[in-house]
């Protein structure tokens, strides 16, 4: 076995195999990077969605919460919250109240702290949120619980 | 041919180094999955797959086909040449091999650059997914071939092949007939097939 | 011990292995908070716990990377350390600056350690596994520079094997690929995406390269094994993990709002992942079962033989069992995922760095092997780890399956937490399979310390 299967040729293998990949999977980058404005419609990305997702990043809200499926397991999907509590009928509202009302401080509940966010901050929390739940997803979650 | 069957060694082990018949397997296999998947997927949309078919080049396909069957032949004669210890000849073969692969390459341009300019990506329905992700992971395994083909060719020249001693050559003729045989069965399965 | 600038790697274990009782206590709490919400709240929030617990991870398999590069490149290229002195500096740097994010994360609210430390500037804080503070990120940087500075010049005047280049080309891969944790746009969608280069590309790409390294090299240690066999293996199973890893990196974009061929490309190539992590498993035993000596250093060959069976039923079985599109359609960011993690993790990068440790650590301590009782203690540490965190897995996958059922399936389907409160009994098992696991690494730390019978002289 070992005069007819040469290091070399693994080796070989190797460089050859990574680099074919690699620039296999830059192709379909570039592909991607065209086709992804039509699904995040990137158009509806505010001033205040930027400044929400920042809010969203420095409270580490993905330490507890999924957004698109990721993040930890703690507590609930959020990538879709906006639709799940009401949409363009109440959908804000709730998500402000319930941010708002935390911690519950029910004994033995999981819970969520209080981060003191002020009505704009609240409002580009929503408006984040808002845009994210119009990803296009290819329908996942399965259904609005996330 | 004959000179082929004659030699001990092939009938023993397959020809070429062990290595790449790991890659040539893992390849195949690859593909066997993408061609199990259009199976699959065209069994769900059978009238988007019809009716999508209909717009490729299946003339340009048909060419294609017997251009790498001859470079297959050729690359067949180039082996055959180095069992006889003929190097010059054997990289000649190659060559011709390697020509053809171009010939490949530009006739596959063609049709991409009608196909593309038709405004049809990826995304554009699962047909063409397939049709597109197929026929360019292919088309970059034509590619890969040819400089594997170009390298061995060039070793060749050099002399560093003799009739005891070119598992190079089968090893880089093994894998361009991988290439080859990927195309006779993605051709028919994607371009022709109802 | 061959080359006297080795020593070098023993600082690095010892920081590895303490960094790993943090994570551990950290998973406790947090296992703890699954079924008693409020436990430590709010002094220590489940986003604070899970923040250290993953980022110790993180840092202390970096920190058992960078020990057995130094520990193994001498010896591989037939030289001393290019800079021993550079590489105690940087254990330093990076020992600080590892703590101190660890104790900012534990003391000030993460929106004003962000504030603190110039998120503004460049944000690229608090994104999974890459919330660490941008001075953090940069000290990463200069360490691992370092690093390859140290290493490549050892390398470049030393013997040059298989195992150091690969080793090397590992360790590159990881710096090139972490720079994408500086990148992060104000479009979640390409955030999404070119974090996983950074992420994906980390544990199911180049660092595969550096377990393939540091296994192999293990491996010839204690088999005696030709090089040539062995190294022949290591770029097979390298190949295989690329060519399919790769275009696997796929299987994270099926639902984050990437083009829908994803599905396809991901599903195909990832569930190749599982071959190059079998060709392992088989290598491992393969190699044993050919061994031309008996090393003394029994504990060290099981861990090398179950880095191959827990990577593969880790990373390939687990991952392959919720990789296919249409299943993760239904599992993506569920416990599934969780369960995967824990045993992938555990499975390739913890236990091949403990296999390095229990074959570097005696000798850097002057001896061959640790004594006998010291090796059955270091065994039975392996079994309690190993077995409780097989169960912590199938825990978590059963808690998975359910919750998947109740919240996902069906017409009716239940709110998050109305389904969490139905899967508690799973949680509060894999608390209990937490604490053995617990159990198994403070045996681990006492066979250090284990003072019966005689080590075997070096």
């Amino acid at each position: 076995m070992s005069e007819t299967f040469t290091k070399a040729m693994a080796r070989n293998i190797f460089y050859g195999g990574a680099v074919f990949f690699f620039l296999l999977f830059l192709g379909l980058t570039f592909d991607s990077m065209k086709a992804l404005p039509k699904r995040d419609h990137r158009e509806n990305i505010t001033e205040s969605v930027t400044r929400g997702k920042l809010i969203w990043e420095t409270r580490n809200c993905v330490g507890c919460h999924t957004i698109l499926g990721e993040g930890a397991y703690f507590a609930p999907e959020l990538g879709n919250v906006y639709k799940r509590r009401g949409g363009d009928n109440g959908g804000a509202e709730f998500i402000k109240a319930w941010i708002q009302s935390q911690p519950t401080g029910v004994p033995g509940r999981r819970q969520m702290p209080q981060f003191h966010l002020n009505d704009q901050q609240l409002e580009d929390m929503v408006q984040f949120l808002k845009w994210t739940s119009e990803v296009n997803t290819g329908t996942w979650p399965p259904n609005i619980e996330g | 041919m004959d000179n082929t069957r004659a030699h001990p060694q092939i009938l023993a082990t397959p020809p070429g180094d062990l290595a790449i018949w790991f890659f040539i397997y893992a390849e195949l296999l690859a593909f066997g999955v993408f061609f199990v998947a259009y199976a699959f997927a065209r069994a769900h949309n059978v009238e988007l797959f019809n009716e999508s078919q209909q717009h490729l080049n299946r003339a340009s396909g048909a060419i294609n086909t017997l251009v790498l069957i001859t470079s297959s032949y050729f690359v067949v004669r180039g082996v055959a040449a180095i069992q006889r210890g003929y190097s010059t000849l054997c990289a000649r073969w190659l060559a011709a091999a390697i020509g053809l692969g171009g010939v490949f390459l530009a006739i596959k341009l063609h049709e991409f650059d009608a196909v593309f300019s038709a405004g049809i990506s990826l995304s554009t329905n699962t047909f063409y997914m397939f049709y597109l992700s197929l026929t360019l992971f292919h088309f970059m395994h034509v590619i890969l071939g040819m400089v594997i083909l170009f390298a061995v060719m060039l070793k060749a020249q050099r002399g560093g092949y003799s009739a005891e001693e070119h598992r190079g050559v089968e090893t880089g003729a093994s894998y361009w007939h991988m290439v080859d045989l990927l195309w006779i069965i993605l051709f028919p399965l994607v371009y022709v097939i109802h | 011990m061959q080359y006297k600038s080795q020593a070098v790697a023993k600082p690095y274990f010892i920081a590895a292995i303490a960094l790993f009782v943090g994570q551990i206590l950290f998973g406790l709490i947090m296992g703890y908070q699954y079924v008693v919400g409020d436990f430590l709240f709010p002094a220590i929030p489940f986003n604070v716990a899970r923040m250290v617990h993953t980022n110790l991870l993180i840092v202390w398999l970096l920190f058992g990377f960078m020990g057995a590069a130094y520990y193994l490149i001498p010896e591989e290229t037939e030289t001393e350390l290019y800079s021993p002195k550079l590489a105690l500096i940087t254990f330093w740097v990076f020992l600080a600056a590892g703590a101190l994010t660890i104790v900012g994360y534990l003391m000030v609210p993460y929106a004003t350690l962000a504030a603190m430390t110039g998120n503004d500037l460049l944000p690229t804080m608090g994104r999974e596994f890459l919330e660490q503070p941008l001075p953090t990120k940069l000290g990463i940087v200069v360490v691992a520079l370092s690093l390859l500075f140290n290493i490549s010049m050892t390398v470049l005047k030393g013997r040059k094997t298989s195992i150091s280049l690969v080793l090397l080309l590992g360790l590159w891969g990881l710096a090139v690929f972490f720079l994408f944790s500086f990148y992060n746009s104000h479009n979640l969608v390409l955030d999404k995406y070119f974090w996983w280069w950074t992420v994906h590309l980390w544990v199911e790409g180049v660092w595969e390269l550096i377990l393939g390294a540091m296994l192999a090299f293990v491996l010839i240690k204690i088999t005696g094994v030709d090089r040539e066999v062995i190294e022949k293996w290591l770029y097979v199973i390298i190949a295989m993990t690329l060519i399919t890893g790769i275009i696997g990196t796929g299987h994270h974009y099926f639902w984050i709002g990437t083009p829908d061929y994803w599905q396809w490309f991901g599903s195909v190539f990832s569930a190749l992942e599982p071959i190059p992590f079998f060709m392992m498993t088989v290598f491992a035993f393969n190699m044993v079962n050919r061994r031309r000596r008996e090393h003394p250093n029994k504990a060290a060959t099981l861990w090398a033989l179950g880095t191959g069976v827990m990577a593969f039923l880790g990373a390939g079985v687990w991952g392959f069992l919720h990789t296919l599109a249409p299943v993760n359609y239904y599992t993506h960011g569920s416990q599934i995922t969780a369960a995967h993690g824990h045993m992938a993790f555990y499975g390739a990068y913890v236990m091949v760095n403990l296999t390095m440790i229990s074959y570097a650590m005696p000798m850097l301590r002057g001896r061959t092997a640790n004594s006998g009782p010291a090796q059955t203690m270091e065994m039975w540490s392996f079994w309690l780890m190993t077995v409780s965190i097989v169960f912590i897995t199938l825990f978590l996958t059963a808690a998975g399956i359910l919750q998947i059922w109740l919240q996902r399936m069906g017409t009716n389907p239940m709110g998050f937490m109305d389904a969490q409160d139905q899967v508690r009994l799973f949680y509060w098992l894999r608390e209990i399979a937490g604490f053995v696991f617990l159990t198994g690494l403070v045996l681990y730390i006492w066979s250090f310390f284990c003072k019966k019978g005689e080590a075997v002289k070096a």
